[in-house]
């Protein structure tokens, strides 16, 4: 062992006349640079076989919904028959006419109807959470938000199937209801059950990244408009939300994705039934159940075996895949929209 | 008196707009918690934690969640297990190695954050269909014998599914984790003349195990919260297929290839929604996976405390 | 795996050696014509300077004029920079640094290094110093490993202060002690040239005087290469003087002579404008 230099003295006398080589190495071995590539190669390996995961899970789930698309292009999409549908192509393995109107309209409504309460909600908490609250009364929040950003799902679920559901079947379903519309049950599964249900499950996500985006604004915007007499809400409302907006729109992306992707608890609470509410019976569409198209994979899942309804949920499935990819693309938009306004650069280590 | 401007009535009936925004979210919140409490803990006796369930039409013959909670334990170890070294692997690579200009590594980059969006409904459909193909048959064991295809539904298929569906989200924590190693550390390593491994491997990764564990913890809690997947892929019994002592070493392979429940799964089917209708043992289980979330979260918040009280 | 250990060391010339080795090699580092490079940004000019063994040689100029640059050359840390680039030659013990058989991290352990910032690891005391020597002998034992620790903490004048807090994280000591520390750690793989960078820029000047104290005993052994701005610890410590102006290597000399009577008007005036 030559490492501990005390013990080579021996050695020097031999090699006086040549320079003693310190750091080179005169046989031309590598020392550890094999290992070094073999460790890389290894690391690369895993980095790509997670990329040959992510381009496995899309190719199967296109490879599947194939042989509807091949068949229907997208007229799918827009045909309004889906449970009559599945139920048909149960026993006729020449059936391909789904309709999935009623799931793309169910996911719509429910996740519109439950920004509609969560962006007000969420923005308004950021606020308080960002330029307001008292530190103590801050942790308490962000404890709070984070915990709701943690209840799995199913829970919402059973919150929402014991307590929303028969709410909003005693406060707006009356006997006479039921009597004169009798073409879809309305027992308070329903698209208004669902969105409320929604609203909360994807309030966090409007809170969490728009009170970082507000607080990445700098601190010298807030001083300089409450040193020019404006109000705290005035010195919010153009000082620091503009700036922090690119922030709050993704994060209404993602708490946007996050709803559409919901199956359990919409499966649970916003009713079996893939359903279009009438629009024209005014406020009792909200009181109509409707499925979404995340929940219906849940929820037709056992057509797995038919070749037809297989690839047709995998249709549904595709069409997930497409809109997180869009969904994803927007909040990458976003985010880096709000660096760019709030001068904040990224770091890269070395 | 003074009389207040129309500015100061806006910005104040503003400001309680939002104060009462966050009165509510605590509410609901607190709410959530309440119901779980005051319906749940009624439900906890011992006998519920040492029983399987039972179906019953009766509540109280309903039985305990022994084997779901055993399941969620199953289902987030080699859930966890399957995902550790590829994502480790992954972030490693992506935030030491990676040459950014390449095109390969930045599909890779995009296709995670991609990934991470997908919702999981469609990742446990994808599972169920993927492994349900004949060569991967001795992941799952088919009670029916069918040549044709696998049954597709076992701990193992839920555990693969699961590793796959957390690996974006996993990857992205343990990469800002790597990442945000300081280049001092980093030059202070190369100085003593480590190489670029030794380096990470002394250096960094120790430095950066707090947010690894952070990724590893979170990814449990996404397993254990997560229905779905496990509704599709672990298949619909609420015990065991594979064995009843699961803790048994030689009974761990037929459990992880049998199928199961999970907590998740139990509240599915004890709810009103599903076929087990007994919301008291839901509400009960609900309990239970509340609290083992709510543990998860402190504990990662702990992780975080420590981790900034060291870097003062 | 540990072909490091293949590679025979000298012998550091202890006490009775010297006179040898200084004759055979009378500078630890050279270099000549040295000009670099980051992107298309030249840091360094044709920078020509001799560093002797074992004395403390102070390198002074203002900031920005390519100090650190310099000290990065000699142990190739500038080759972690992208887009970097160097000409001429540097060597050490009449060993050229590019060579084409050099092993980079072998050069790393010869010519140690010490930051500006301390940046103990965030882990023990103990083991901040055993890390890397463990890394180089794989199979050390633990006797062993704690004599190099105990030694290199003694060596840094820091064992008196945290004998007994071994195992506590390294981040509880305060700066000047982490500071020690980092010296302690560049110590443990026994190098034989030591570069500070601007070691005492963070510290107070009660930790300062310990590390210049320090200093002056580590030179009996080590070649010491020092970044200071601090005119008044160059003239307590060093031995030579280069000063740097605009990423040229103006002029060297004794230490003395460079103050009292400097040979450059910039020298002159940089002296003067620092003393005020
Ligand atoms: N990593 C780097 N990338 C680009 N330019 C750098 C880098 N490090 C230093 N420089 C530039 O090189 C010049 C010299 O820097 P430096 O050697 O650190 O000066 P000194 O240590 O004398 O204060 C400065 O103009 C600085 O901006
Ligand atoms: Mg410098």
């Amino acid at each position: 062992m030559s490492y501990d230099r005390m013990e080579g003295t021996d050695m020097s006398s031999s090699q006086e006349a040549a320079i003693r080589l310190r750091f080179s190495r005169a046989d031309g071995s590598l020392g550890r640079l094999g290992t070094e590539k073999l460790v890389e190669r290894a690391l690369a390996f895993s980095a790509a076989s997670s990329g040959a995961a992510i381009l496995f899970v899309i190719a199967f789930v296109f490879m599947k919904a194939y042989p509807l698309l091949a068949r229907d292009g997208l007229a799918w999409l827009a045909r309004a028959d889906w449970d009559g549908a599945v139920m048909e192509a149960w026993w006729n393995p020449d059936f391909w006419r789904f309709g999935a109107l009623p799931l793309l309209v169910g996911t719509f409504a429910t996740t519109t109807g439950a920004l509609m309460v969560a962006v007000p909600l969420g923005v308004g908490c950021a606020i308080i959470l960002s330029e307001v609250a008292p530190p103590g009364l801050g942790r308490i929040l962000a404890t709070a938000v984070r915990l709701l950003s943690g209840v799995p799902s199913v829970i919402f679920g059973l919150v929402g199937l014991t307590v929303v559901v028969p709410f909003v079947q005693k406060t707006f379903i009356t006997e006479e209801l039921g009597l004169r519309y009798v073409d879809v049950p309305l027992d308070g599964q329903s698209l208004l059950a669902g969105s409320l249900v929604l609203a909360f499950m994807i309030i966090p996500f409007v809170v969490a990244v728009s009170a970082d985006a507000m607080r990445s604004v700098p601190e010298s915007y807030r001083f300089g408009g409450l040193a020019l007499g404006m109000t705290k809400w005035r010195t919010i409302a153009k000082l620091v939300i503009p700036p922090a907006l690119p922030g709050i729109v993704a994060g209404i992306v993602l708490a946007t994705a996050r709803g559409i992707g919901e199956a359990i608890a919409m499966a649970m609470v916003a009713g079996g039934l893939a359903n279009i509410p009438h629009l024209d019976r005014g406020f009792v569409a909200f009181l109509e159940p409707v499925r979404t198209l995340a929940s219906a994979i849940v929820e037709n899942g056992e057509g797995m075996s038919v070749l037809q309804v297989e690839s047709a949920l995998f249709s549904l499935g595709a069409t997930l895949l497409v809109v997180s990819v869009v969904t994803s693309i927007l909040a990458r938009a976003a985010f880096s929209r709000l660096r760019t306004k709030t001068g904040l650069a990224t770091e890269r280590a070395i | 008196m003074a009389r207040l401007s129309f500015a100061h009535v806006r910005s104040r009936f503003w400001m309680a707009a939002c104060w009462v925004s966050a009165a509510v979210v605590l509410a609901v919140c607190a709410g959530i918690v309440l119901a779980m409490a005051a319906r749940g803990i009624g439900a906890l006796e011992p006998s519920f934690f040492t029983t399987d369930p039972q179906p019953s039409f009766e509540e109280s013959l309903a039985g305990g969640i022994r084997a779901p909670l055993a399941g969620s334990v199953i289902l987030a170890v080699s859930g966890i297990l399957a995902v550790f070294l590829p994502s480790l692997g992954a972030a490693i690579y992506l935030a030491e190695y990676m040459d950014e200009q390449k095109l390969g590594t930045r599909a890779i980059r995009l296709g995670l954050e991609v990934l991470a969006g997908v919702p999981s409904v469609v990742f446990g459909f994808w599972g169920l269909a993927v492994f349900s193909q004949p060569i991967f048959a001795f992941l799952s064991d088919s009670a029916g014998g069918d040549a044709t295809s696998a049954f597709g539904r076992s701990f193992l298929v839920g555990a693969l599914v699961m590793a796959v569906h957390i690996l974006p989200f996993v990857v992205k924590v343990m990469e800002e984790a790597i990442r945000a190693v300081p280049r001092a550390l980093r030059e202070a390593g190369y100085a003593l003349g480590l190489t670029k491994w030794r380096m990470i491997k002394r250096v960094v990764l120790p430095s950066a195990a707090p947010g690894i564990v952070t990724a590893i913890v979170l990814g449990l809690g996404l397993i254990v919260g997560d229905t779905a997947i496990v509704w599709l892929t672990v298949g619909g019994t609420m015990t065991m297929s594979g064995a009843d002592a699961w803790w048994l070493p030689h009974n761990w392979l037929p459990v992880l290839k049998g199928t199961g429940s999970t907590l998740t799964t139990f509240i599915f089917y004890s709810s009103p929604a599903g076929e087990g209708n007994a919301p008291g043992k839901a509400y009960g289980a609900a309990f239970v996976l509340l609290a083992l979330v709510v543990a998860l979260n402190a504990f990662v918040a702990w992780i975080g405390r420590q981790r900034s009280i060291k870097a003062q | 795996m540990n072909d490091v250990a293949e590679v025979v060391l000298p012998a550091v010339p202890t006490a009775g050696t010297a006179s040898v080795d200084v004759a055979c090699e009378p500078w630890a580092v050279q270099a000549a014509g040295v000009s670099s490079w980051y992107g298309s940004n030249q840091v360094l000019k044709d920078v020509d300077i001799c560093i002797p063994q074992r004395r403390i040689t102070a390198l002074i100029g203002p900031s920005g004029c390519g100090k650190s640059t310099f000290l990065r050359c000699v142990n190739r840390m500038n080759d972690l920079i992208r887009g970097f680039r160097m000409q001429g030659t540097v060597s050490v013990h009449g060993e050229d640094i590019n060579g084409p058989q050099v092993d980079v991290t072998l050069l790393r352990r010869t010519v140690g290094m010490v930051f500006q910032h301390p940046n103990p690891f965030p882990m023990s005391v103990y083991d901040n110093i055993a890390l890397a020597v463990r890394e180089h002998k794989p199979s050390i034992n633990r006797d062993e490993l704690d004599g190099i620790v105990e030694q290199s903490l003694k060596d840094a004048h820091l064992w008196d202060e945290v004998k007994d807090r071994l195992s506590g994280s390294a981040l509880g000591l305060s700066g000047g002690q982490q500071q020690r520390l980092c010296i302690a750690r560049a110590l443990a793989v026994k190098p034989e040239v030591l570069m500070l960078d601007e070691p005492c820029a963070s510290l107070d000047p009660i930790a300062t005087g310990k590390i210049e104290e320090l200093l002056l005993q580590l030179r009996e052994r080590y070649t010491i290469i020092i970044v200071t701005h601090n005119l008044a610890q160059a003239r307590r410590i060093s031995d030579e003087m280069a000063f740097f102006l605009m990423g040229e290597m103006l002029e060297q000399g004794p230490t003395q002579q460079v103050l009292a009577a400097p040979q450059r008007e910039e020298t002159a005036a940089y002296l003067d404008g620092s003393y005020g």
